[in-house]
C-alpha cells in the first residue's frame, strides 16, 4: 500500500511538473504574429519568379481568447463555424511550366497549382456531417473571395480521396474548377486578409496590371488549425497566404549580346512591378526580400567565373561579390544564406537576404539585378515529367493517357532510386466528371513502349466509379516503375455521356474540362535546408525547408461532348415567324387593295404616257412568249372576277383561322 | 387622296392567332407542370386574412398594471378611489397627447392606490402588498444616495408573484426641493414638499411617458427601426481602426472589455435578444471626409455635415460576419484613432461646441467614436511607429460612450434625464446598461412590430398566391406558413395576457419570405 501510495504521489508530482513545464512552453509565444516576405528567382528562360509569402498565426483560443488583433476575423470565424482542420484554396491563371521553371523545388511542389480554382479541406466533424460542412464552406468562401466556388457544392464536382492526396481518410474533400477566371476581384478580398492590405510593406508591390500581365499567377491561401484537437499541445491557427507570379522582365529594345550569346535580362523591382517598397508593414514581425540562385545557376556561375578570371571558391558569398564581373546587385544583402544538407551536389543554392525595414518614403527599396556576362543554365526537374492527353476522335468514345517521361538529367532520379531500391514510386490521383464514363478495366500500363500486365506495376489502386449525376469517378493508384525507366504511360478508355439540356454550361461547344491529375513522387522530398538554425523563425524560409513530396499537376483536358443544337428553337421561331409574316403580308395586301381604284389610276397613267421603256419591254415579252402585243388596256378584264378572287382569299384565310382555333382548343 | 386601310379586322385576327400560336409554344409545358405541382399545399388563406386584418385593424396594446403609493399625505383630503380615478384621468390626458404607438399599454389601465400615513393605511386594489409603515424607518431628512434608495425600494416592493407592476411612491417630506427619480427596476419615487394634485399629475406623467413609452422624445429612433434581427439575434462588432499605423499603432485588450464590461449588458439583454460580440483591429483605414485645423480650438475639426462621409467603405473592411448568417442584425462600433496629420480630431456640433463624446451614431448601422491618443501633440516623426495599448481607463470611457450609443440605437435616452411637462425626473442608469422597465418597453415594442410585420408578410404572401394561381407552393413552405400562423396567433393571445415574447412568429414569417424568393 505504501509503495503504491508513494508511486501515486510521484506520479502526481510528475504530472504537475509536466504541466508547469507545458505552461512555460506555451507562455513563450502567446501573441499573434504576422510576417511578410518576397522571394525572387531568376528563371532559366529569361523570366523571373516572384513569390510573396505572408503568414499570420494566432495562439489557440483556449489560452488566448477569441479576440484578435492581427489575425483576420473572417478566417477565424470560418474555422470556428465549419470546424476546419486544414484548408487550401488556390486561384491560378496560366500553367506552371515544369520543364523551364523547375519541378523539383519547394515552390513548384507547393505553389504550382492547376489552372482555375482548387480547394481542399479537412474537417473536424463526424463523418456524416463532412459533406454538409463542405457545402456550407464552399458557399462561405465564394462569398468571401468573389468566385464561383459554390459550384463545388454539388456532389458531382467534388470527391473524397482516400489516401493518395493526403491521408485523412473520410474527412478530406477535394474539388477543382478548371475554368474559373481569376482576376483582381479575387485578389482584393485575399489582400483584405492581410493587416496592411496593399497599403504598406511588401504587398504594396502588387500592382495589378503588372501581376496579371505575367505568364503564371497563383494566389494561395492555406491554413491549419488544431482548435478542436483533443490533444494537449496545440499551436493555434496558422494562416499562410502566398502569391506566385512568373514575370517577363521588361527588356527595352534589342536583347543585349555579349560575345555571341544573349544576356539574361536585367531587372529591378520597379521594372518588374512598376512600384517600389516604401518600408515594411508596421505590424509585421519581419519583412525581407530574398533573391535565390538555384544550384544549377550557382554551378554555372562558378564555371563562368573560372573561365573569365582566376578561380576563387567563395566568390558568390564573398564580401564584395555584388560588383563581380558576372552580375551586379543594386544593394548589398543583409545576409547570405547557403543551402546545406544537399550532399549529392557540390554546389548548393544561395539566398541573398535584404531587409526592407530601414527604408521609407523618401528612400524606397528598389532591388535590381544586372547581368554582365551571359549565363545559361537549366532548372532542376522532377524525376519524371508527367503529361496527360486525349486519344481517339469522334463524339462517342476516346481514351485518356497519362505519360511519364524521364527528364533529361538523371541526377535526381538516381538520387531517389538509390534511396529506395530499384523501384520508383509514383502516386496518381485523378478525378473524372461523371459524363466522361471511364472504363477502369481498360487500364493499360506501358513501360518503355511495351505493354505490361496491369498488376505488375500497380502496387495499390482505389477506384470509386462515377455515378450519373451524383458523383465523379475517382482513381487513386500507386505505380512502381523500374528505376531506369525512360517512358511510361497509362491509358484508360471512356465513353462520352449525354447531358440534359439544362446541364450544359454556357458555351458548351468549347468542350468540357477534366481536372488536372495529381502526380506525386513520394520518395522525393523537395526542400532546401539552411545552415542557420535561427532561420527557422522566418516563415518564408520555413516554407522552403518544409519537407514535402515532389508533386506535379498534369494539364487540364478539354473533352468535346456531343452538344444539342442550341440554336434549334431560335431557328424554329425564326422560320415560323417568316412564314407568318409572308402569309399575313399577302393577306394584308389582298385585303387593302382597291381594285377599281387601281384600275382607274392605271388607266389614267396609261392614257397620260406610255414610256419608250415599257413599250420595248412589252415587245420583248411578246416576242419571248410568242404572242402578239396587247395594248395595256386589256389588263382591265373584268373587275367582278377580281372581286370574286379576293372574296375567296378572305374566306380561305378565315376558314384557316377557324380551323386553327378549333383544332387547338 | 389617302385612304385609310381597313386594318382593324386584320389586326384582330392576327392578335387572336398569334396568341393562340404562342399558347401552343409556351402553354403546353406550363400546363403540364401545373397539373403536377399546382397547389401542392395551398396556404390557409382565410385564416391568414383574418389574422392580418386583426393585427392591422388595431394596434396591439398590452395590459399593464400600475400602482401608486402616497406616503404621509393627509388621509382625509382624498380617498384611495378618488386618487385612483384622478390618476387615471390624468394618464388618459397624457396618453391622448401622443398617438397610440405600437407596443404601449392598453388604454383601460387600472391603477391601484395605497394611502399610507402614520395613522392608517388604505388600499383600493386587491393585490396590493405594500408593507404599510415600512417607509417610516427611513429617515428621509438624511441625504440618501439615489442608488441606495433604489435598492431599498426594490427590497420593499419586491413582489414574488412575478407580475410586472409599475410603482410610483410619492413621499411627502419637509424638503423644499421636489425630487423625482426613476429607478433601475420597475419603480419611481417622488419626494419633497408636494401637494396631492401636483403628485397626481407627476405620477400620471411618469406612468405614461416613462414606464409606457420609455421616456422617448421626438428625434429619437423610432421603435420600428430597432436593431434586432428577425431571429432575435444581434452581433455587436467592435472595430479599432488605426488610420495610419506609420504614426502609431494602438491596440486594446478587448478580452478584458468583453469579460468585465460587456457581459453584464449581454446578460441584461438576454430576454430581448441573443447578443454575440466580436472584435477586430484594422490598419490603414483613413476616414473619407475632410477635417480642418481650428486655431481657437487647437484641434482638427469635423462638423456634423461631414458625418455622412466619415465612414470610408472602401478602406474600412468591417466585414460582415460569417457567424451572423441569415437574419441576424449586425451593429458596428468603431473606435477611430486618427493619424498624426489630423490629430487631435474633434467633432463640432451645429451650435459650435465640441462634442463631449466625440462620437456619433448611424441608425441601424452602429456608432463611431473618435479617440485621440495622448501622444497626439508630441512630435511624431518617429522612424518606427510605437505600439501602444489603450489603457483600461480609456477603454472604460470608450465603452461608456458605446453603451450610450447602443441605448440610442435602441431608441432610449442616454443622458439620464427625463424632462416632462411637470418637471424633470432623474433616470437612474443601470450598470447593466438597460434598466428593467426599459427592457419591458423594448420587448413590448419589439413584439408589437414583429407581429405587425408578420401580419403584413403573411397577408401579402396570401394575396400574392391568390393573385397568381399558377405559383407553386412547395410542401415545406406550406408547412412553414402554418407554423408561422400558429406562432403569430399564439403571440397575439399571449400579448393580450401580458406575456411579450414574440420572436418566434416573426422568425417563421421571414423564413417563408426568404424561401419564396
Amino acid at each position: 500500500m505504501g509503495i503504491w501510495g508513494s508511486l501515486f504521489l510521484l506520479f502526481l508530482i510528475l504530472i504537475s511538473a509536466y504541466q508547469s513545464f507545458a505552461k512555460e512552453g506555451s507562455a513563450e509565444e502567446l501573441n499573434e504574429e504576422f510576417t511578410e516576405g518576397l522571394l525572387l528567382r531568376p528563371l532559366a528562360d529569361r523570366k523571373v519568379l516572384a513569390h510573396f509569402h505572408f503568414q499570420s498565426s494566432v495562439p489557440p483560443t483556449r489560452t488566448y481568447g477569441r479576440h484578435h488583433h492581427l489575425f483576420p476575423k473572417s478566417i477565424y470565424q470560418l474555422i470556428k463555424k465549419f470546424r476546419v482542420r486544414e484548408m487550401e484554396l488556390s486561384f491560378t491563371q496560366g500553367r506552371w511550366n515544369y520543364e523551364r521553371w523547375g519541378g523539383y523545388d519547394p515552390i513548384s511542389s507547393s505553389n504550382a497549382k492547376p489552372p482555375g480554382v482548387e480547394l481542399w479541406a479537412i474537417f473536424d466533424v463526424p463523418l456524416d456531417q463532412v459533406d454538409a460542412s463542405w457545402k456550407n464552406l464552399t458557399h462561405a468562401l465564394s462569398g468571401l473571395f468573389c468566385a464561383s466556388i459554390n459550384f463545388l457544392e454539388h456532389s458531382t464536382s467534388y470527391s473524397a480521396p482516400q489516401w493518395s492526396f493526403r491521408s485523412f481518410t473520410g474527412k478530406l474533400r477535394y474539388g477543382t474548377l478548371p475554368r474559373e477566371a481569376v482576376c483582381t476581384e479575387n485578389l482584393t478580398p485575399w489582400l483584405k486578409l492581410l493587416p496592411c492590405r496593399d497599403k504598406a510593406g511588401i504587398s504594396a508591390l502588387m500592382d495589378r496590371p503588372s501581376i496579371y500581365r505575367g505568364y503564371y499567377h497563383s494566389q494561395r491561401l492555406h491554413f491549419t488549425s488544431d482548435e478542436y484537437d483533443t490533444a494537449k499541445s496545440n499551436s493555434g491557427i496558422m494562416l499562410e497566404q502566398t502569391l506566385t507570379v512568373v514575370l517577363q522582365p521588361n527588356t527595352l529594345g534589342a536583347r543585349a549580346m555579349v560575345s555571341g550569346k544573349t544576356l539574361q535580362p536585367s531587372w529591378s523591382l520597379s521594372s518588374l512591378f512598376g512600384r517600389k517598397v516604401h518600408g515594411k508593414c508596421s505590424v509585421s514581425k519581419s519583412s525581407n526580400v530574398y533573391v535565390q540562385f538555384e544550384q544549377n545557376l550557382v554551378s554555372e556561375l562558378k564555371e563562368v567565373w573560372k573561365e573569365s578570371e582566376e578561380s576563387e571558391r567563395g566568390i558568390l558569398t564573398h564580401n564584395n561579390f555584388w560588383t563581380n564581373p558576372i552580375f551586379e546587385m543594386s544593394a548589398s544583402p543583409h545576409r547570405i544564406v547557403k543551402e546545406v544538407g544537399n550532399l549529392q551536389q557540390e554546389d548548393s543554392s544561395i539566398l541573398y537576404e535584404f531587409s526592407v525595414e530601414d527604408f521609407n518614403d523618401s528612400e524606397p527599396f528598389d532591388l535590381g539585378l544586372k547581368w554582365k556576362l551571359p549565363v545559361a543554365w537549366s532548372c532542376q526537374q522532377a524525376p519524371l515529367r508527367a503529361s496527360r492527353f486525349l486519344m481517339g476522335s469522334g463524339n462517342e468514345r476516346g481514351a485518356i493517357a497519362i505519360s511519364l517521361k524521364s527528364s533529361r538529367n538523371n541526377n535526381t532520379q538516381r538520387v531517389g532510386c538509390s534511396e529506395n531500391g530499384s523501384q520508383l514510386r509514383i502516386d496518381i490521383f485523378q478525378v473524372v466528371p461523371w459524363y466522361v464514363k471511364v472504363y477502369y478495366h481498360t487500364l493499360k500500363v506501358f513501360v518503355d513502349g511495351e505493354l505490361q500486365s496491369t498488376m505488375e506495376n500497380i502496387e495499390k489502386m482505389h477506384i470509386s466509379s462515377s455515378e450519373d449525376k451524383v458523383s465523379p469517378g475517382v482513381m487513386e493508384m500507386i505505380l512502381r516503375l523500374p528505376c531506369g525507366v525512360k517512358t511510361a504511360a497509362l491509358t484508360l478508355e471512356f465513353d462520352k455521356g449525354f447531358l440534359h439540356i439544362d446541364e450544359y454550361p454556357p458555351d458548351a461547344n468549347q468542350g468540357f474540362d477534366i481536372p488536372s491529375a495529381v502526380v506525386s513522387f513520394t520518395d522525393f522530398q523537395a526542400s532546401i535546408g539552411f545552415e542557420d538554425n535561427f532561420l527557422n523563425k522566418l516563415p518564408i524560409l520555413n516554407e522552403l525547408q518544409e519537407r514535402k513530396h515532389v508533386i506535379c499537376y498534369t494539364e487540364v483536358l478539354l473533352v468535346p461532348l456531343t452538344t444539342p443544337d442550341f440554336s434549334m428553337p431560335y431557328n424554329v421561331i425564326t422560320i415560323t415567324c417568316t412564314v407568318f409574316a409572308l402569309y399575313f403580308g399577302s393577306l394584308l395586301n389582298a385585303l387593302r387593295r382597291r381594285v377599281g381604284e387601281e384600275e382607274r389610276l392605271l388607266k389614267s397613267k396609261a392614257a397620260k404616257k406610255r414610256g419608250p421603256l415599257t413599250s420595248i419591254l412589252s415587245k420583248l415579252f411578246a416576242k419571248l412568249t410568242g404572242r402578239p402585243i396587247k395594248p395595256p388596256e386589256t389588263q382591265s378584264a373584268s373587275p367582278s372576277s377580281i372581286n370574286y378572287k379576293v372574296i375567296v382569299k378572305v374566306i380561305l384565310v378565315a376558314g384557316m383561322a377557324v380551323g386553327w382555333q378549333y383544332y387547338f382548343r | 387622296m389617302i385612304y385609310p386601310p381597313p386594318l382593324n379586322l386584320v389586326q384582330f385576327s392576327f392578335l387572336a392567332i398569334s396568341e393562340q400560336y404562342l399558347s401552343i409554344l409556351t402553354q403546353t409545358p406550363i400546363r403540364l407542370i401545373n397539373y403536377r405541382f399546382r397547389y401542392r399545399s395551398p396556404p390557409p388563406f382565410r385564416e391568414i386574412d383574418d389574422l392580418s386584418t386583426a393585427i392591422e385593424s388595431s394596434p396591439i396594446l398590452f395590459p399593464c398594471h400600475f400602482r401608486a403609493v402616497f406616503v404621509n399625505f393627509d388621509p382625509n383630503s382624498y380617498t384611495a378611489d378618488q386618487l385612483s380615478i384622478s390618476v387615471q384621468a390624468h394618464m388618459a390626458k397624457f396618453a391622448a397627447k401622443n398617438s397610440p404607438a405600437c407596443g404601449t399599454c392598453a388604454s383601460n389601465v387600472t391603477v391601484s392606490v395605497t394611502l399610507d400615513s402614520n395613522s392608517n393605511c388604505i388600499s383600493n386594489g386587491n393585490n396590493v402588498d405594500w408593507k404599510c409603515g415600512a417607509l417610516n424607518e427611513f429617515k428621509f431628512a438624511e441625504k440618501h444616495e439615489d442608488g441606495l434608495l433604489d435598492e431599498d425600494f426594490a427590497s420593499l416592493l419586491d413582489n414574488n408573484s412575478g407580475a410586472k407592476v409599475y410603482t410610483v411612491v410619492a413621499v411627502k417630506t419637509e424638503q423644499e426641493e421636489v425630487r423625482a427619480v426613476v429607478g433601475k427596476y420597475r419603480h419611481a419615487w417622488i419626494m419633497g414638499r408636494i401637494f396631492e394634485e401636483e403628485a397626481i399629475e407627476k405620477i400620471a406623467e411618469i406612468f405614461v411617458n416613462v414606464f409606457m413609452n420609455g421616456g422617448k422624445e421626438e428625434g429619437l429612433i423610432h421603435g420600428e427601426f430597432m436593431p434586432l434581427g428577425a431571429d432575435g439575434r444581434i452581433v455587436l462588432s467592435f472595430n479599432l481602426l488605426n488610420a495610419d499605423p506609420h504614426n502609431w499603432i494602438y491596440d486594446w485588450d478587448f478580452q478584458e472589455i468583453d469579460e468585465n464590461l460587456l457581459s453584464p449588458v449581454i446578460d441584461a439583454l438576454k430576454p430581448l435578444a441573443d447578443v454575440s460580440v466580436e472584435s477586430q483591429v484594422l490598419y490603414h483605414t483613413p476616414k473619407s471626409s475632410f477635417s480642418f485645423w481650428d486655431d481657437r480650438l487647437d484641434s482638427y475639426i469635423f462638423s456634423t455635415k461631414d458625418l455622412p462621409f466619415f465612414v470610408n467603405s472602401n478602406e474600412w473592411h468591417l466585414d460582415t460576419s460569417v457567424a451572423a448568417g441569415g437574419l441576424s442584425k449586425i451593429l458596428q462600433f468603431v473606435v477611430y484613432v486618427p493619424s498624426a496629420k489630423e490629430c487631435p480630431l474633434q467633432l463640432q456640433l451645429p451650435n459650435g461646441e465640441i462634442s463631449t463624446t466625440n462620437g456619433f451614431i448611424s441608425p441601424m448601422w452602429g456608432g463611431i467614436v473618435v479617440w485621440n491618443p495622448s501622444a497626439c501633440l508630441t512630435d511624431s516623426k518617429i522612424k518606427h511607429p510605437l505600439r501602444y495599448k489603450i489603457s483600461s481607463e480609456d477603454s472604460r470611457k470608450l465603452f461608456e460612450v458605446f453603451m450610450g450609443q447602443l441605448r440610442q440605437l435602441f431608441g432610449l435616452k442616454s443622458d439620464g434625464l427625463f424632462v416632462g411637462a411637470s418637471g424633470t425626473s432623474i433616470l437612474l442608469a443601470s450598470e447593466r446598461g438597460f434598466s428593467e422597465w426599459e427592457l419591458d418597453v423594448l420587448s413590448r415594442q419589439h413584439s408589437c412590430f414583429n407581429l405587425l410585420q408578420c401580419g403584413t408578410t403573411l397577408g401579402s404572401l396570401s394575396r400574392l398566391v391568390q393573385s397568381l394561381p399558377r405559383m407553386i407552393i412547395m410542401d415545406d413552405i406550406g408547412k412553414q406558413v402554418k407554423y408561422s400562423l400558429e406562432a403569430a396567433r399564439l403571440t397575439l393571445s399571449n400579448a393580450l395576457l401580458g406575456i411579450y415574447d414574440a420572436s418566434a412568429g416573426m422568425f417563421y414569417s421571414s423564413a417563408i419570405w426568404m424561401d419564396c424568393n
